[in-house]
């Protein structure tokens, strides 16, 4: 507010010093040597007189709030007043002239003239209006698009995935039984829970990650995870070196992957397969997750939340990528569910 | 007290037996994978108490329990689930989050112990009486509820209608099978759709066709036909 206030002053000053200096210089250069004293006190005078009554004008147009007025009420209201103005300046001023002893009843009250010198001086309290309101219709469109893109951040951090409790439990209850069991694979464990604690906490700061990040976390995860399900749980990666150079969401792989887990895997009482495969295509990066099991669309099992997770992560890659990335889900033949992600690269 | 484990983690099963080492009172009996292998090994061992995860690929332990005709003791033992279990109107169980504290599990064991001591030593025949419990679902609310507290069990179509309390779920059996299970001398079969509980019997009034209307503690009314009539005044004379 102090800002607005301060740069408002600035150019209603700096704007009628402008327009002083500008008769000033125009005097100078057509009258030569003949620089009369009296006309410059004028000039300065008149600046500021249009400073005053433009400055009340402001301050009406703000008690009345004209800001929120409709542009077919706005124009009328402009015109009338910017004439008004200038009807009020032209007259304002034949004081002063009176004390410089520059005035001359005959060639002010002239119609011709008087014509002539309101319209000169509506014309530039128009000026000021419409840049005026310009100025406002700006700021104020600028702010509609910071709120929006605080209402996009938002509701992105509400749909950043986020560790499941579930899977933290299971793998500490895990490691405890591995602490008597295999010491040295209990200390692995324990790293690689850390890992993907310090991970989930670090990404909620950042918009996106390095794919190879990512890719750490799914397998600190995978490694976990095996743990639990020991021989019930196969793990496949098929990487496209190239991928290393995408960005994507954090927590997003290791969401699907964990998804595919939750609803595949571990329904299963003989286990599966997840596997991972990326393939770099121009400049997007597909990602295939596939899982052993099958896709149960919206299925009277309502109690697993799959089908928010996967709305989820829909919403989000709209968010980040708009139309750029796409993201399907469908159960292939041999009871394997294919996710898949097609993300852009990012410059 | 003979005991089954059944979690899908071979590391949990393992885990909790370690932790029951201390407790020389419960005797693990059997280990199951899956509640199908959980379903065998109760049939098989007969175990007073079930440790029991949810979780488990192919059925839940919520589903293996409603395939029992009688439900034994339960201890959940969980990682996250307590939204399930708070599914539980009559707090009749207990659980336990993993990773299991010793001390957390002391406690279970005790109260264990408690509910055992009420249960008459009698031996255990087949049948269903007063003192067992089933496991009753009906979509997001459960309940173990004592046979002593069903007051009326009531056929539809091919589900039975549980009377208990104000609450009337719905299990997935015939009637015909529930009465074969339950003691006759605690239950009657009264007519086609309808298994009373002899002790709720308030009162007994003439029928039409020479059949008796039953009145229930608690005012359900229940038709006794005339088939079963003469047999249920026998009873009620002993």
């Amino acid at each position: 507010m102090v800002n607005k206030t301060r740069l408002y002053w600035t150019l209603q000053i700096g704007g009628w010093g402008v327009y002083a200096a500008i008769q000033i210089l125009t005097m100078l250069l057509a009258s030569g040597s003949e620089i009369r004293i009296q006309r410059l006190f004028f000039f300065v005078f008149e600046a500021m007189l249009c400073l005053i009554v433009t400055h009340s004008y402001r301050n009406y147009i703000n008690k009345r709030k004209w800001l929120s007025m409709g542009l077919a009420r706005l124009i009328p209201n402009i015109l009338a007043s910017s004439i008004l103005m200038g009807i009020l300046i032209y007259f304002l001023r034949i004081p002063f002239s009176m004390i410089l002893g520059t005035f001359v009843p005959s060639n002010a009250f002239d119609p011709e003239k008087m014509v002539t010198g309101i319209l000169y001086y509506t014309f530039f309290v128009f000026l000021w209006s419409v840049l005026h309101f310009m100025y406002n219709y700006f700021e104020r469109y600028n702010k509609s698009l910071q709120l929006e893109a605080s209402v996009k951040e938002i509701e992105l951090s509400n749909l950043k995935s986020q560790l499941n409790p579930h899977f933290i439990f299971n793998a500490l209850n895990s490691i405890r039984a591995l602490v008597d069991e295999n010491p040295a694979k209990a200390k692995q464990a324990i790293n690689q829970l850390s890992s993907i604690l310090r991970n989930s906490l670090v990404t909620e700061k950042r918009g996106l990650t390095s794919f190879d990040e990512e890719l750490k976390l799914v397998r600190d995860y995978l490694g976990l995870e095996s743990i639990r399900f020991e021989e019930r749980l196969k793990t496949e990666f098929d990487l496209d070196p190239e991928s290393k150079d995408f960005m994507v969401p954090p927590l997003m792989i290791q969401t699907l992957v964990e998804n595919g887990i939750k609803h595949g895997i571990s329904k299963l009482t003989e286990g599966g397969v997840v596997q991972i495969k990326t393939k770099v295509d121009g400049d997007h990066l597909k990602i295939h997750i596939r899982n052993s099991g099958k896709f149960v669309v919206n299925g009277h099992k309502k109690d697993t939340g799959g089908g928010l997770g996967l709305e989820n992560t829909k919403q989000r890659l709209k968010l980040i990528y708009g139309d750029e990335a796409s993201f399907r889900i469908l159960t292939e033949k041999d009871n394997f569910v294919l996710t898949e992600i097609i993300i852009p690269h990012l410059y | 007290m003979k005991a089954l484990i059944v979690d899908d983690e071979r590391l949990a099963r393992k885990e909790l037996i370690k932790l029951l080492e201390e407790h020389p009172s419960i005797e693990v009996a059997g280990e199951a994978m899956n509640a199908d292998e959980a379903e065998k090994m109760i049939e098989e061992l007969n175990p007073d108490l079930l440790f029991l995860d949810i979780q488990m690929p192919g059925r839940t332990g919520f589903q293996l329990l409603e395939s029992l005709d009688s439900a034994p003791l339960v201890v959940f033992t969980t990682a996250y689930d307590e939204f399930a279990l708070k599914a539980f109107e009559v707090n009749a169980l207990d659980y336990l989050l993993k990773p299991i504290t010793a001390e957390r599990l002391s406690e279970a064991v005790h109260k264990i112990q408690d509910k055992e001591k009420t249960k008459s030593g009698r031996p255990r025949d087949k049948k269903l009486d007063l003192e067992d419990q089933v496991f009753v679902k009906d979509g997001e609310r459960c309940w173990f509820v004592s046979l002593a507290n069903i007051r009326l069990f009531e056929s539809d179509g091919n589900y039975i209608k549980v009377y208990f309390d104000t609450n009337r779920p719905m299990i997935h059996k015939s009637l015909n099978a529930l009465d074969e299970k339950l003691d006759e001398r605690a239950f009657f079969r009264a007519s086609r759709k309808h298994i009373i509980n002899l002790s709720w019997v308030e009162g007994i009034e003439p029928w039409f066709n020479g059949g008796l209307m039953v009145k229930l503690r608690g005012g359900d009314k229940v038709e006794v036909s005339r088939r079963q009539a003469a047999k249920f005044k026998d009873m009620m004379s002993l």
